[in-house]
């Protein structure tokens, strides 16, 4: 069942054309990993999709609605999405952030909040303000702020930035997993983790939706050292796939 | 619930020293015997004057509290004050066309009335500037606020220089200016106490949406806030808020500014503990800001925004410092 979908998806920014007619159709249960060099329209796409930016052609669809059409609260329980820069301009708690998360949702179980601090290890965290926390502490606290109300759609950008090999891995395995019960499209910049954790892989360049295909599938594919501009020596690790670029 | 008690009991405090303190000072006692209905002149003068301007200081400082916090919370700017976006330039020069020109009205109407609308076609000059140049969005609201400041108080230093004769001194028009609440009627007061309700619920009505601004544009949106109406919405509110201060109160700088640093120490930064607390911040600011401008040059009195800028200043720059190293 399509639980998400943009069909002929066009974002023009000026003069300049971001994505070009775009169609891609997601389940509700499956992780998507999209990726491209600089300048694809990853984040473009990710954020037409969660609808926090209007797209200038084409429409995305949520369920059978179109997304531009739906009330802004709605479209906010159900479409999660993470941001890959994210820092609040004051210095909340991570109890008081969760309770904004929580609020967007019109009905939510007592114990929601509780749960959402079990699920992502915040226990004992809850007095603690945002500057004060680690890198990994605050991606649990965004990841669990946007996911405490439990949306059907997860849609992340990876942070790439203040976070250190072990966290990063922790994050895109929960995000990863995710898809097993929902559906979760994850912006990746680190293609040995696309491959090793994603069931699917959406490769875009330049504004253009290059393939789509099953991760295994995909990894053997010479589009992928087109799109990227380099030749890779795909390497079998123990943990998954671990691609070297060369010129 | 020690922090509420502690605010409300020190408001209390401040009050009862407000109202003891003037050119001549007053007992507790007397307070209470003039509270009483004694008739004695000085009883009467307590009742009719002191008490009435007491209270009309709290709830003046209250709604700077308010708007400072509702502004700051838009603009996600701790620099932010009720008075950037030219609401109070607006205020000051509707003031000082009631008081330099001769209209039909009587003053006391027409004072808060005219400063009352300048505050408001001074923000909504402000807003369209920034809806015609394409820039709707705080940084875009600031500048246009900073440029709308800058003319209205060239308009009316030009009016004050081109109308002030010997009938209406200047004296007049910049002892408003530089802030003073006004001394109302006890009907007056039931007016004010009304107004500053309504206010408090119009603030708590945005809090929720506030803390989500507060999150950044891009996750207020993708939590469902509509940013740009929020902000034309908010800012329209935070006016109204400050106009009401204005119209009682004047211009009294620096209260708008601190109050909600004061209060975000004491309850942190989630709006709907912030904006009361910092309405009980303002209001203790004031009422003490007013007792020192009554008290400390008898018999003349200092305008209540000199006072505010020289006390406050200093106290501010004090706490900041000692947060920044703790």
């Amino acid at each position: 069942m399509t639980a998400l979908a943009a069909d002929n998806l066009q974002v023009d920014c000026g003069k300049s054309t971001l994505l070009h007619a775009l169609s891609l159709n997601f389940d509700a249960t499956e992780s998507v990993a999209i990726i491209g060099p600089n300048g694809a329209g990853k984040s473009t796409l990710l954020k037409a999709l969660a609808g926090t930016i209007a797209p200038t052609g084409g429409q995305v669809r949520l369920g059978r609605r179109n997304l531009a059409e739906l009330p802004s609260e709605e479209r906010a329980q159900s479409i999660g999405f993470l941001p890959q820069h994210f820092e609040p301009h004051w210095d909340l708690s991570v109890a008081e952030l969760l309770e904004i998360g929580a609020a967007r949702a019109r009905s939510l179980s007592a114990d929601a909040l509780e749960k959402s601090m079990a699920a992502f290890e915040l226990g004992g965290l809850e007095r603690r303000r945002w500057s004060t926390l680690s890198g990994g502490e605050r991606a649990r606290v965004l990841l669990a702020m946007v996911l405490v109300v439990d949306p059907p759609v997860l849609l992340a950008d990876e942070p790439t930035a203040s976070l250190d090999i072990r966290h990063r891995l922790d994050l895109l395995r929960a995000l990863a997993d995710r898809g097993r019960k929902r559906l979760s499209v994850v912006v990746v910049h680190d293609l040995d983790l696309a491959f090793s954790f994603f069931d699917r892989v959406v490769l875009l360049a330049r504004g253009e939706l290059i393939a789509d295909e099953p991760a295994a599938r995909l990894l053997d594919d010479p589009r992928l050292d087109d799109a990227f501009g380099v030749r890779f020596e795909r390497l079998r690790t123990g943990e998954g796939w671990h691609l070297r670029g060369c010129r | 619930m020690k922090v509420w008690l502690g605010l409300g009991a020190m408001l209390l405090l401040a009050m009862i020293v407000a109202a003891c303190a003037g050119h001549e000072w007053a007992s507790p006692a007397d307070l209470l015997r003039a509270i009483e209905g004694d008739q004695a002149l000085r009883s009467r003068l307590l009742f009719d004057w002191r008490l009435p301007r007491v209270i009309a200081a709290a709830f003046v400082g209250a709604l700077l509290g308010l708007g400072g916090t509702i502004y700051q919370g838009v603009f996600r700017n701790p620099l932010a004050e009720p008075y950037l976006l030219g609401s109070a330039g607006g205020a000051a020069l509707g003031a000082t066309v009631a008081l330099l020109v001769p209209l039909a009205l009587p003053q006391s109407w027409l004072l808060p009335l005219l400063a009352f609308a300048g505050a408001w076609g001074a923000t909504m000059l402000v807003i369209g500037i920034s809806r015609v140049a394409g820039a709707v969005d705080a940084a875009g609201l600031l500048l246009a606020g900073v440029a709308v400041a800058a003319i209205l108080g060239a308009l009316r230093s030009f009016l004050m220089l081109a109308l002030s004769d010997e009938t209406v001194s200047l004296q007049v028009v910049l002892s408003w200016v530089l802030g003073g609440v006004q001394t109302p009627t006890w009907a007056g007061i039931a007016v004010l106490v009304l107004i500053t309700l309504a206010c408090v619920a119009l603030s708590l009505a945005l809090a929720r949406k506030l803390d989500v601004l507060g999150l950044g544009e891009t996750m207020a949106v993708a939590f469902g806030l509509d940013v740009h109406r929020f902000v034309m919405l908010a800012v329209l509110a935070g006016s109204v808020i400050v106009a009401a201060a204005v119209a009682f109160g004047g211009l009294v700088a620096f209260v708008g500014l601190a109050s909600p640093h004061v209060a975000r120490w004491l309850v942190g930064p989630l709006h709907r503990p912030l904006l009361p607390a910092s309405a009980l911040v303002g209001a203790i600011v004031v009422v003490l800001a007013d007792a020192i401008a009554r008290a400390a040059l008898p018999p003349a009195e200092i305008p209540l925004g000199l006072v505010t800028a020289v006390a406050g200043g200093p106290f501010f720059v004090l706490l900041l410092a000692r947060r920044l190293r703790t």
